[in-house]
């Protein structure tokens, strides 16, 4: 469908059992135009079935169960700023806040001065400024929201909002799911989040309570959980400072760091590896140990990735779209196959959609949206990729041919070799002779264009332009010295 | 005339039997059509999801019917080719309500007509497309369309709308079917 009016990312999209009838629904989390029209929609088959709005820019959108009542409908949990929502049937059932952040005492003493009107609006914004620029716990919203005003807007900001209370907010950037105690398909899941301010919060999947909560040096991105809960797992995160932090049960540090050399732009867990698409236009795979094990090039810039995992046939691999509006798809290292898209793809979700295992849902950058379905019979067979001795060498070496002219002049050349060459050098001597004595004239007159001594390194050259009786004539001067400007000159 | 076609088959002893294999996806609705087909006091009230095949009779005025109702999910779906052999007559059902999977429907019908059992046998084909009851399903022609149906050259081939719940058109194609196994008989 090309003009679905999709515009939506990996993060964005899950298929989902909504309503428990074995027909599985597709959801993804419309970002509009970017401004409004934010939507949550639902695809049922070809057809659109229910779209509900959203108040914020929807940064992930997950679906997991919450309890193991019957039946067992998949609750949606759609992360936007800092709440998540979560939805049941398609309707609003909760919506979880994150915990506040502390806040700065000397902060909130300074606020806390001003409500009493002990200070005027400049030495509270100087107070701030000074905060800002020791400090290690950042300010909130408020206060800098409040250093960016004009000093006669900030009378009013300051009675307006003196009476609130400080809070720090932080933003969701990332969600994914943890199996709680079982590895079933049905099971109960937690919801795992990361946040602007570089924390990992573990939320129970009934109560909505922080179980967890771990520290990260950076901001995380893309995000990935294996295990269970209760018995062990394993996070990995890829963060905005381009490393990868590996997290695991009881331990509130990263116990394990790769360094990339540029930008993560996604992560996909094959197996036990770990394959992160870099905006050098690669594709790194690591062990859970951070041990790299291979890299491929891609011949252009990495849109999206996501995992392709087939139960059924016991097939995993990774997908990678491209800005050249290809899909590649990857087991291992092996490129064994090439999806051609009629536009650039943002989003790819491959699963159990309708009543099918195998399909590939695409959306591109222009809205569309395509659906693809893998064959019963289809097999994926590792090509030899590696190309044969490079295409130059079959290119001739462009060699001039020589014809009889040249070998007569080289049997003159062997008969009177002497002769030539005392003729050459006396017609040699007598160049040189002329070349000085014209050099010498032109030094004398004054007529070269340019000047090499070093008390005035100057160029000059005068350009000619126009036809007719008038021209007009361009001089141009130039100093060449490294340091040294020419002052008091008069062109005559 | 019903009175002389039961005649006509005390006479002949008994009804020819045939052979009749009932294909589709999963969820079209095969299981419902070939109980629809039966006596209703033979008939099944709820139908769960076929697992590997099961074996049904039912008869029509002139003929007896023995169908191999196949399971249509995606893990059973080699299982089809094994009974190709002894296949008089297809039956093949689609839900056409389903838009998404008609290219899967379109796919399963092409390896099944390529199979090498089937190509070169002049077997009827009959297609019901099902499920006529719910809103936004496809027409029967549509579904020719999407199916490629008119390719099919060497076969005798009819599409018929049906409801099998309500058990509308099923009539009309069996009848059919049983016209061209008598043609292909004499």
């Amino acid at each position: 469908d090309p003009v679905a009016n999709l515009y939506t990312f990996t993060s964005c999209v899950a298929l989902s059992d909504l309503h428990g009838d074995g027909d599985n629904k597709l959801v993804l989390g419309d970002l509009g135009t970017g401004l409004y029209n934010m939507k949550l929609k639902v695809y049922r088959g070809t057809g659109l079935v229910c779209e509900n709005a959203l108040i914020d820019l929807p940064t992930g959108v997950v679906a997991f169960l919450m309890d193991t009542s019957e039946p067992r409908t998949p609750a949606l949990a759609v992360a936007s700023g800092p709440y998540i929502y979560i939805y049941k049937n398609m309707r609003p059932y909760f919506k979880f806040t994150l915990p506040v952040l502390p806040v700065n005492a000397l902060e909130e003493e300074v606020w806390h001065q001003a409500k009493e009107d002990k200070i005027d609006p400049l030495t509270l914004k100087e107070m701030l400024e000074s905060l800002r620029d020791k400090s290690e716990v950042a300010l909130s919203v408020k206060s800098l929201r409040y250093l960016l005003l004009d000093p006669n807007e900030m009378e009013g900001y300051v009675s307006l909002y003196k009476m609130q209370p400080i809070k720090r907010q932080t933003i969701i950037t990332c969600m994914a799911t943890l199996k709680k105690n079982m590895a079933d398909e049905d099971a109960v899941c937690c919801l795992v989040i990361g946040t602007e301010s570089g924390d990992m919060y573990i939320l129970d999947p009934e109560a909505f309570t922080v179980q967890a909560k771990m520290a990260l040096p950076s901001v995380p991105v893309y995000l990935d959980v294996t295990g269970q809960y209760d018995v062990e797992f394993r996070i990995t995160v890829a963060c905005r400072n381009g490393n990868i932090y590996i997290l695991r049960r009881e331990s509130r540090r990263p116990r394990y760091c790769v360094e990339l050399g540029s930008q993560p732009v996604g992560l996909v867990r094959v197996n036990k590896n770990m394959v992160v698409g870099c905006a050098q236009d690669t594709l790194h795979c690591y062990t859970q140990k951070g041990k790299k094990l291979w890299t491929v090039f891609l011949p252009a810039a990495i849109t999206t990735m996501a995992g392709m995992d087939h139960a059924a046939k016991g097939f995993q691999a990774v997908m990678v779209a491209m800005a050249n509006s290809q899909v590649h798809v990857y087991r291992d290292k092996h490129l064994v196959n090439i999806i051609l898209a009629q536009d650039v793809v943002t989003s790819l979700c491959f699963g159990r959609y309708g009543r099918e295992d195998g399909t590939l849902i695409m959306t591109t950058k222009g809205g569309g949206l395509l659906i693809k379905i893998l064959k019963r019979t289809a097999v994926f067979e590792e090509k030899d990729m590696s190309p044969g001795p490079p295409l130059a060498q079959s290119i001739r070496l462009n060699i001039p041919k020589k014809t009889k002219l040249y070998v007569d002049q080289t049997l003159r050349e062997r008969e009177s070799a002497v002769a030539m060459h005392r003729t050459f050098q006396t017609d040699l001597y007598r160049l040189r002779l002329m070349a000085t004595r014209a050099y010498a004239r032109v030094l004398e007159a004054n007529l070269a264009p340019f000047s090499s001594s070093l008390s005035e390194p100057l160029k000059m050259n005068a350009v000619v332009q126009g036809i007719g009786p008038c021209f007009k004539l361009t001089l141009n001067l130039q100093n060449t010295s490294a340091n040294q400007p020419s002052i008091n000159l008069l062109i005559s | 005339m019903g009175l002389f076609d039961k005649l006509a088959g005390w006479l002949g002893l008994k009804k020819k039997e045939v052979h009749v294999l009932c294909l589709g996806l999963d969820n079209s609705g095969k299981t419902t059509i070939i109980n629809r087909l039966k006596p209703s006091n033979a008939q099944v009230q709820d139908i769960v999801p076929t697992i590997g095949f099961s074996i049904e009779n039912f008869k029509t005025s002139g003929l007896s019917f023995t169908v191999f109702d196949m399971s249509g999910q995606g893990r059973y779906r080699n299982l089809w080719e094994h009974y190709f052999k002894e296949g008089q007559a297809i039956i093949f059902v689609i839900d056409s309500s389903d838009k998404l999977r008609m290219v899967v429907a379109k796919e399963e019908l092409d390896t099944l007509l390529n199979h090498p059992d089937i190509k070169h046998k002049r077997i009827p084909i009959l297609f019901f497309a099902n499920k006529m009851d719910i809103r936004d399903a496809l027409s029967s022609v549509k579904v020719s369309q999407l199916l490629c149906l008119e390719n099919i050259k060497d076969k005798a081939w009819y599409i018929c709308a049906s409801d099998a719940v309500k058990g509308e058109g099923l009539q009309e194609g069996v009848d059919w079917l049983q016209d061209q196994i008598k043609a292909m008989k004499t």
